[in-house]
Order: C-alpha cells, then structure tokens, then sequence
C-alpha cells in the first residue's frame, strides 16, 4: 500500500465495496468515487476511473470493530434521565487516534451516520455498508468533501487518564455521551483544572462502575457555567469542538435518527459569528445569534445526520 | 442581539426575580403570607428580557374570587356531549358575574381590546374524553369576534400539532381562526416554536437538556392569553389545572420535571407561569369542568375514570381555581375509594408500572404534588388560603 493511499485512507472514511464492477452504475450515481475493495478486484474498478484501495475481509477483520451508530431505548439502564442510550464511537477514536477502525453495517440506514461520525473525528475507518444506503453514503461522503478545510486542534476542559481498562473505556463513552469534552491522556496533566484517573482516590474504581453517576459527577466537578460547549433542544447529539482560540469547528453528530429543527449551541469563546453547513441541506445562517460574556449562542434552523459549525 | 441587548436581557433578568421575591437559590423559607414552602427544591435559573406589566394578567383584577357556574344540563352523561345552549348561558353568567357588568360583551371588554392579539390555551391532552370543551373555545372565540377582534389576531395553541390535529379546533370556531402548535408531535426534534431567549434553565435529573423554552407565540405574538383547562387528576402533580396548563402548555422539554417516582413539579409549575411575559398575558382563566378525570390524567383515552362536575369556572387567579380543584379532584377520588392525591406513602408507589396504575387507582406511578399550587401561591401568583378565596356560585 503505497503512503499516498495510506494518507487517504487516514483523511476520510472508506466504503467497502465487494459487489462487482455491474454496480457501478449505482455508485456513480450516488458519487461515490472512492472505495475500499477486495484486492483481486483492485484494477477493474480503477480502470473504471474510482480510487481505490485493497482491503481484504481479512484486513477488515483486523480492524477495531465498531457498532452501528444510532440510539436504542435503554433508557433507564445507565442513565437517570429519558434520554435514550446513545451507540456512538467517538471516544473510540479519541482513545486510539492512530487507531483503524471497522464498521459492519448489516442491516440498511446507517451508513451516513457511520460515516458522519468517522468523518467528524477524522478517523481512519473502513466502512461495509447495505446496498440500500449507497445513495446516503455518497451523499454524506459528497457533504464532508464539500466542507472547507479547517484543521484545529481539539477542545478540552478536562483530561482522562487511561489506564486502557473496559471501566475507562466506559466512562470515556458516557462523558463523550454528555458533551464532556475531556482529552485523553498518559497521566495526569497540569493544564487541567480537572484530571480524572480512574483508581486514585478522588475517582474510586467503584463510582466509575456506574459510568452515568461517574460522569454527572465530573460534570458537577467542571459545572455548566465553565462548560466550553452546551448543546440544548435534544439528547442525541454528541459535539466534538476544535478551536485555536480565535476559530472553532464545531461537528455536530444527530445520532437520533430524525432531523433536529432549532437546536440551540454555546460556545465559550471569543466568537462573534459563523457559517453552518449542515448534511443534505449545505450551508446555513446561524440563527438566533447571541455573542456576550465570553460565549456565543446560536441555534440551527435544521439538522440532519451531521452538521459542521464554523465559528470566527 | 447585538452584547448591550443581552446585557440587558441578563439586568432584567435579575430584576424579575427580584420583583417575584423570590429567592430561587433559597433552601426552604416561608412566604409573606406565611406558606411553608419545602426545603428540598431544585436551583432554578429564569432568562427573560420581558419586564411584568404594571398589573400582571395573573392574579389580575379578581385575586382569590371564583366565580362556578353549575348546571346539571350542560352535557348529556350518556352521550358525553355538551349542551352547546346551556354552555353559553353558563359562559355569559359567568363573565358578568365575575366582572360585575351589566351585559356580557361589557365583561368581555374588561380584558380585551380590538387591537389585543389572543390566544386561548386549550388542553388537548385528555382527548377523546375530556379535553377544552369545543362550545367553551368556539364561545371563547365569539366573544372576541364580537368585541372587534379580527380573526387573524385570534390563536387557539397547544403545544404539539399532533395533539392540535386530533382535536380538530378549527372546525368548531370561525373560519380564519389559527389552531396553531410549537411542536409537530412530543419527540424532542422540534424547538423550532420555541424562544430561545426566554427560558427556565435547571438541571433536575442530570440531564444534559437543561432549557425549558417559552413557546415563542408567547414571547414575540399575542398580547393577551386565556386559559381554558379541565379538572383532571394528574400522576406528577395530584391535579391539572390552570397553573399546570399554561405553565406546561407553553414551555418546551417540562416532562423531564417528572421520572423515576419523583417530580419537580411543586416548584417548576409555578416558577414558569410566573415567568414574563406568560404571567403579565394572562388575564383570564376558564376551568371547564363540563367534564373531568379523577384518575390516570392528565389522559382519557377511556371513559373509565371520567366524571361530570357540570361545572364552568371563572377568575382572573389562577392558585384560586386549582386550589378548589385539588378538593373536586380528591373528593372524587374519595367517592370511589381511592388514596388520596396527597398520599406520599411507599407502598402506593409503582414507579413507571402506567398499567399498574390505569388499572388501579390506588397506585401512583410518581410521589404526587399538588403542593405546586401553595407554591406557585408564594409566588404571587394567586391566593391560596380557603378561608381567603370567595367563590360565588351561580346555577343555569
């Protein structure tokens, strides 16, 4: 595999494709110009002008798996709100960024979501997905493509250690889950207020057994008011904020499954204004801006699966 | 907003807590009028850019007057209909009644000018059984009419349009009336209807949606509300009334005060109608109780818990009215042998089990607090001593 494959393959998530060369009619039609395929299968498709690159089951295979990403009613089980329980893999990612990751989508309509949230954290993922959902898929991939380039560090108001153990893993989930935005880290970190190692004294091993109580405590910890992003007007959407102080990128993740209509956002910031591009919709005013006290709020008129926020 | 506005909006903020005496971060205290209000309530933030009008709608010119209306002909207990007739002779006695004018356009003209833009809160969440009564909406909107008022200045709201479309307002009043709602349906998807600059912030269960939003009809359209509840009993608040109606009705993401056996609804009930500039708009209150729901509310998808108070009441205070609501309801529940709306114990307590509950009504599936109405009281809302409240009745 050559490096320039390599950095594509680490830019932008990856359809895998096994059909043959007769669906490409299907692909073309919904954009799709990139895949991942089956090594022996590499050359028909790039004489048929795709990009392309060989990933057998077997690399597949050796993939982190990831689950499809969406909500299910588990409300109750981990968490004391109505909020349903969230199946996302952001904090995945932020756990291993140099991580490959796999989804095996079985069942049709979630790819775009899938790729939404690869796409968000820039992770290098490879994507099966239901033939049902090319169009969707190549609409998502069309959207992220379309995004203006912007490169930002992430936003942190606290950090994690990971001591790689199921509980921090879980933990990572439901902080990530709650918009808590934390970076992981090898040990503890002065640049943070808040530092949470699992096991010492301040984060006993049992409070991280119950992740949602665990997490409502650091978010006690950090309060609201210091927060550097709240999300407003739903429970299934997971934020991740990337900034360098005077620009921020904000994705936005609908993992719900229906579009969000006046979904209200703070960011804490020197922002003054921005420009929204919002998956199957494109660029949109904010609206309802408000920019005081060290923070801005807006809200979107329509979100669908994925919508990016670009703050100045 | 440019920062100077929401500047301002932060000052005025401040200034209407302060002109509500209240002290929200307070753990306990007892009111001027010497109510006992509990100790253990949430922190509640309020953001408002509305100052109160100079004589807020609630509890308006008639604090602690009732005016009830009874009439044993109003609906057929057979059918459940109204008596459309009889409805109007009861809402023409009432209103003058409650005003003192000497005819019924003049009562309604004590509240109302041409120029005032209306909306009539219905409650749609009892329906097919009890819900706003469509002869007390549709007389509601004749009276406007009546007045002066154009038809396109006259709102009948809920806040889901699912609900809007199951009770089919539109075709009992004139044509050109809106029937209008913040939400397609209860999905959380929608904020759209909401404003989202005037809302109660508090973080009762750890959830991560702490804004309850003024529906923004509300906040940026009408001029004057009325509110037409029903006597229902309710799982979270002992009984809906006035208070629950407007307040619940006109706010976005308020079912999350009430999970898991627990409700915030003692302190969230009154602290949002009281909220600017919902409590200055609303200056009338209509109790429909035609028709009413002694257990399993605020729903009656079934005839089985109904009953008929055959009974309209009038006022301007809304803690008045649920205040002898709480008795209509509890009496009820005490004519068919069941606990008590204010019972706390235990071993009624069947968290979440909603059969359990719909099937028995010695079940409760929440701890009750029909204390919301004492509370919304200290707030100002209204007079919530019996021995102050003077109720005139009055038969058709």
């Amino acid at each position: 595999m050559t490096a320039a494959v390599l950095a594509l393959i680490a830019a932008a998530p990856c359809i895998y494709w096994t059909q043959g060369i007769e669906s490409r009619p299907a692909l073309e039609s919904a954009g799709i110009k990139r895949l991942c395929v089956p090594p022996d299968q590499m050359e028909v498709w790039r004489k048929a002008g795709f990009t392309v690159t060989a990933v057998s089951d077997a690399d597949l295979a050796q993939r982190e798996a990831l689950p499809a990403p969406g909500i299910t009613s588990r409300a109750g089980v981990a968490s004391p709100t109505r909020a349903p329980w969230i199946i996302a893999s952001g904090w995945r990612f932020m756990r291993e960024p140099a991580g490959k990751f796999g989804y095996v989508l079985a069942a049709p309509g979630k790819a775009a979501l899938a790729l939404a949230e690869a796409s968000a954290y820039g992770a290098d993922a490879v994507v099966k997905i239901d033939a049902g959902d090319v169009p969707s898929a190549g609409a998502m991939l069309a959207f992220v493509d379309s995004l203006p380039p912007l490169d930002l560090p992430p936003v942190a108001d606290f950090g994690v250690v990971d001591d790689g153990s199921p509980i921090a893993g879980e933990a990572m989930n439901l902080l990530a889950r709650r918009n808590l935005l934390f970076e992981v880290e090898k040990a503890v970190s002065p640049r943070f207020r808040v530092n949470v190692a699992i096991g010492t004294p301040a984060y006993p091993r049992e409070e991280a057994a119950d992740p949602s109580a665990f997490a409502q405590k650091i978010r006690a910890q950090l309060t609201d008011e210091q927060r550097s992003l709240r999300v407003y007007g739903s429970e299934v959407v997971i934020a991740r904020l990337t900034s360098d102080g005077r620009r921020a990128r904000l994705h936005l993740i609908n993992y719900g499954g229906r579009d969000i209509e006046g979904l209200r956002v703070r960011v804490r910031g020197p922002y003054h204004g921005g420009d929204a591009y919002v998956a199957g919709t494109g660029k949109v005013a904010l609206q309802d801006q408000v920019a005081a006290d060290g923070a801005i709020e807006f809200s979107l008129p329509k979100i669908s699966a994925y919508a990016v926020v670009d703050l100045r | 907003m440019h920062r100077r506005a929401f500047v301002r909006l932060l000052a005025a903020t401040a200034a209407s807590v302060k002109a509500a005496g209240l002290n929200l971060a307070a753990k306990g205290r007892i009111s001027p009028d010497g109510l006992q209000i509990r100790s253990d309530l949430p922190t509640l933030k309020i953001v408002s850019r509305y100052s109160p009008a100079a004589a807020p709608g609630m509890p308006g010119p008639f604090p602690g007057r009732v005016v009830a209306v009874k009439s044993d002909r109003c609906v057929d207990t057979t059918t459940n209909t109204a008596n459309d007739q009889v409805v109007r002779e009861m809402m023409a006695q009432g209103m003058r009644a409650l005003t003192g004018a000497t005819t019924t356009a003049d009562a309604w003209r004590r509240f109302f000018t041409p120029a005032d833009v209306v909306g009539i809160k219905v409650n749609c969440g009892g329906y097919p059984n009890c819900i706003s009564a469509y002869e007390i909406v549709g007389e509601t909107v004749r009276q406007l009419l009546a007045l002066g008022i154009p038809v396109s200045q006259i709102y009948v709201y809920e806040r889901y349009q699912n609900q809007m479309d199951e009770c089919n307002y539109a075709a009992h009043v004139a044509e050109g009336v809106q029937t209008v709602a913040a939400e397609r349906a209860n999905r959380n998807t929608d904020n759209s209807g909401y404003d989202p600059e005037t809302y109660l912030e508090a973080n009762l269960f750890g959830e991560e949606d702490t804004r309850s939003n003024m529906m923004r009809l509300v906040s940026t359209r009408l001029t004057k509300i009325i509110n037409i509840p029903n006597m229902k009993d309710h799982g979270a608040t002992g009984a809906t009334g006035c208070l629950k109606n407007i307040a619940y009705g006109s706010f976005s993401n308020v079912a999350r005060t009430h999970q898991r056996g627990k409700s915030h609804t003692y302190s969230v009930v009154g602290t949002l109608a009281a909220m600017e500039p919902l409590r200055s708009r609303t200056v009338l209150q209509i109790m429909d109780g035609i028709r009413g729901v002694w257990h399993g509310g605020p729903f009656a998808r079934t005839t089985k818990y109904l009953f008929y108070p055959k009974q309209i009441m009038f006022g301007t205070d809304p803690v008045a009215i649920d205040r002898l609501l709480l008795d209509i309801i509890d009496n009820e529940r005490k004519a068919h042998g069941a606990i008590s709306i204010w019972d706390r114990s235990p071993s009624s307590l069947r968290i979440d089990d909603g059969r359990a509950r719909d099937a028995d009504p010695n079940v409760n599936i929440i701890i009750r607090e029909p204390g919301h109405v004492e509370y919304a009281a200290s707030l100002g809302l209204g007079v919530y001593d019996l021995a102050k409240i003077k109720v005139q009745e009055l038969t058709v």
